[in-house]
């Protein structure tokens, strides 16, 4: 006898089962490049990722300042985990900036994870979750640093190189264009800038030899209004910087894989590249390589390269330098300051690239040395097969990716920094689509590592040291309350004087910090709001810390 | 050690309930392709048999990137669940005794991804399987270089 089945229905959306109204208050429909422009302007919110253009994560917010930072207490905390088997199950982090609109938090996790929050009790509003393939291609973990909203949209990148649109109200997808190509290796983890009518994205994969490109889409149809290669090809300018007669600038990597900066007066964008693959492989490609760990400025409407200046010419260290180009003022000119993984510090005139100083920020520094005029000269590399050769910054570099912020008032940078050396053995591979090119066996060293939160105004002089004993792994944020924010990887958030370094507050978040705080304002009330989520490269960035437990909080303080 | 002839013995040691480990080791069981209509939509049938605590197929592929149109049936004697990838949210359905139901997912491709039954430890037990979307990304998402050579 045939027994009919129990009709189970249509599967529903998971996140029907929650008490979240799948619904947000209609906050980023005014969100447009006039906003964006003016965004420090109002620093109740905090629009864009680095919280404006110039990338100086800095606020104009002194509620909470030196005075009364000792009361800062926990206001809410989001938590959630993974579910079900993802990729990168065991390294995942939570790498984000959160960015605040007039009441409601935008959010970014690992495995394609979007979040509306509200910003004052944490009540999670809507919930988006791309489905990201278990296998795919990741150098350093299942990451995302953050989105971009505007016009009444979310937008963010996916683990799987897609970029998507989503309706802030709702959560729902508006449009989605796949950005990269997940079987050569590429990958996407960067927040996407909106700039005038497009949104401008990035691509990650650099160890998997693949050719860097930047790229800028239509808001509002995601239409692609133009490509970037970063590594060029034969016949083109740079192209000179790579083998005449060889492969090497098909798979030459300098991937833009953390959010540049924007200068409207220029209408110049300011990407950092990353290494050139292999890694630590040079003999296969001979040159200067460009345009690997340089920071190009772009032409925002067309995208052609104005100038470029290369901070580690032919690496042989994995030293990218792909983070942060901050603008800032010195004596009438525009300058532009970057601290490379490399170890050095270095001012340009961000008009024309033109170098004004170069600085060490790091104690360690031995693969070789770069004079303040800029001549580099490196010492010890990996370049023979199969012999060991250990150097200091390791690959992680002096500073990852996560950033320094800068204090106009003071002038003073506030840099995240790492003292830990490596040892690279050159092992050479075939190249293969998809699969990693390094060009070595590298082992970063698990004890005999410090780092600190330094200060350094623009001249490069050092002017205090905050020290711990391991690396520092995240974001910094300084405001106009005398502070600056910083998260440490055994998982003190704490805040210091931005004039000393002397340390007001501390709070113990249960995790590493490997993201990027915020802060913002509701009905007057000042907030600082930080990820916490111990994960990501940690082989690389701390190795001696890779067992140390896992965590996915984010926690916001109020007084 | 045994050598690779002994696979498929070795295979039916491990599959199943209370044999070799306690539930059955994932991704050991059937694999099957799914059918595709002629707009493109894909479809296909995704089963619990009674006492298995195993998805069959264990590994579903998709020829392509796109919707998948699930059919989803437990001809168990015990009540399960289903949690599957999709592009917006993860799909749930319950799944009581000897009942059907019905998913449509959208994924992008290439790529492969898990779903399971998130009930008890039905996932560890063997009701975790694949889905596997062959296929390229669209033509336009493609480097700008000559064909590389691929293991």
């Amino acid at each position: 006898m045939t027994i009919e089945y129990v009709d189970a229905g249509e599967a529903i959306n998971h996140s029907q089962l929650s008490t979240m109204p799948h619904r947000a208050p209609d906050v980023t429909r005014g969100i447009n490049y006039d906003r964006i422009l003016q965004a420090r302007n109002e620093s109740h919110n905090w629009i864009t990722y680095y919280g404006d253009y110039d990338g100086k994560r800095y606020s104009l917010l002194d509620q909470i300042n030196v005075d009364n930072v000792k009361d800062l207490k926990v206001a809410w905390i989001h938590q959630s985990s993974a579910t079900g088997m993802m990729a990168s199950t065991s390294t995942y982090a939570f790498e984000a900036c959160p960015l605040v609109v007039d009441g409601v938090m935008f959010v970014t996790g690992w495995d394609g994870l979007l979040w509306a929050l509200d910003a004052v009790t944490g009540e999670q509003l809507w919930r988006y979750k791309h489905a990201v393939p278990f296998d795919v291609t990741l150098c350093c973990a299942n990451v995302n640093r953050g989105c971009a909203v505007a016009n009444g949209k979310v937008y963010m990148v996916t683990q799987n190189a897609q970029l998507l649109a989503l309706d802030a109200t709702t959560g729902e997808k508006v449009w989605q264009k796949t950005i990269g190509d997940v079987r050569a290796g590429e990958s996407a983890s960067l927040a996407p800038l909106v700039v005038k009518d497009t949104i401008i994205t990035g691509s990650a994969g650099g160890e998997f030899g693949v050719r860097g490109h930047i790229d800028c889409w239509d808001l509002e149809t995601g239409e692609q209004r133009w490509r970037t290669y970063t590594v060029p090809k034969p016949g083109e300018p740079g192209s000179e910087t790579w083998p005449a007669d060889g492969e090497a600038w098909q798979r030459g990597g300098a991937n833009h894989w953390v959010t540049g900066t924007y200068d409207p007066e220029l209408n110049l964008y300011y990407a950092g590249t990353g290494n050139p693959a292999p890694d630590f492989d040079g003999e296969v490609r001979q040159g200067d390589n460009l345009y690997s760990d340089s920071v190009v400025a772009l032409d925002v409407d067309t995208g052609e390269i104005k100038w470029h200046y290369q901070f580690t010419p032919h690496d042989l260290w994995d030293y990218d330098s792909t983070m942060e180009m901050t603008l800032f003022e010195r004596d009438g000119k525009k300058l532009l300051a970057h601290f490379d993984k490399n170890g050095y510090m270095f001012v340009l005139d961000r008009t024309n690239g033109e170098l004004q100083h170069v600085t060490p920020f790091v104690d360690r520094i031995d693969w070789g040395a770069i004079t303040r005029d800029g001549k580099f000269m490196p010492r010890k590399y990996p370049d023979k097969e199969g012999e060991p050769c250990h150097f200091f910054p390791g690959p992680a570099g002096a500073k990852e990716w996560t950033h320094a912020s800068y204090h106009p008032e003071h002038d003073l940078f506030y840099v995240p920094v790492a003292d830990v050396g490596a040892t690279a053995t050159r092992r050479r591979r075939e190249f293969k689509e998809g699969m990693p090119y390094w060009g070595a066996a590298v082992e970063v060293d698990v004890d005999n590592m410090a780092g600190s939160i330094s200060a350094f105004d623009s001249h490069g002089e050092e002017k205090w040291r905050y020290r711990l004993n391991l690396p520092m792994a995240a974001s910094t944020l300084t405001t106009a309350g005398n502070l600056v924010f910083a998260g440490t990887p055994t998982g003190e958030f704490l805040a210091l004087h931005a004039e000393t370094g002397e340390e007001l507050w501390r709070f113990q978040c249960g995790s590493g910090h490997h993201s990027s705080p915020s802060t913002y304002t509701v009905d007057g009330k000042q907030y600082i709001t930080v990820p916490v989520g111990w994960g990501g490269w940690l082989e690389g960035i701390v190795p001696g810390m890779s067992g140390q437990g896992k965590g996915a909080s984010l926690i916001t303080f109020s007084l | 050690m045994t050598i690779a002839e002994d696979r498929e013995a070795l295979l039916a040691e491990i599959g199943g309930q209370n044999k070799a480990a306690i539930g059955a080791v994932l991704g050991t069981g059937s694999i099957a392709k799914a059918s595709e209509r002629p707009d493109g939509t894909m479809e296909a049938t995704i089963r619990i048999a009674e006492d298995a605590l195993a998805w069959e197929p264990s590994v579903l592929v998709l020829p392509h990137a796109g919707t998948v149109e699930l059919t989803i049936i437990n001809d168990d004697k015990n009540t399960h669940a289903c949690l599957l990838p999709s592009n917006g949210d993860r799909k749930f359905i319950g799944l009581l005794n000897h009942s059907k139901g019905r998913a449509t997912l959208e994924l992008d491709g290439p790529g492969y991804y898990w779903y399971g039954s998130p009930a008890g430890n039905d996932e560890g037990r063997g009701l975790t399987a694949a889905i596997v979307v062959s296929g390229e990304v669209p033509p336009e998402a493609k480097l700008d270089r000559p064909a590389q050579p691929r293991p």
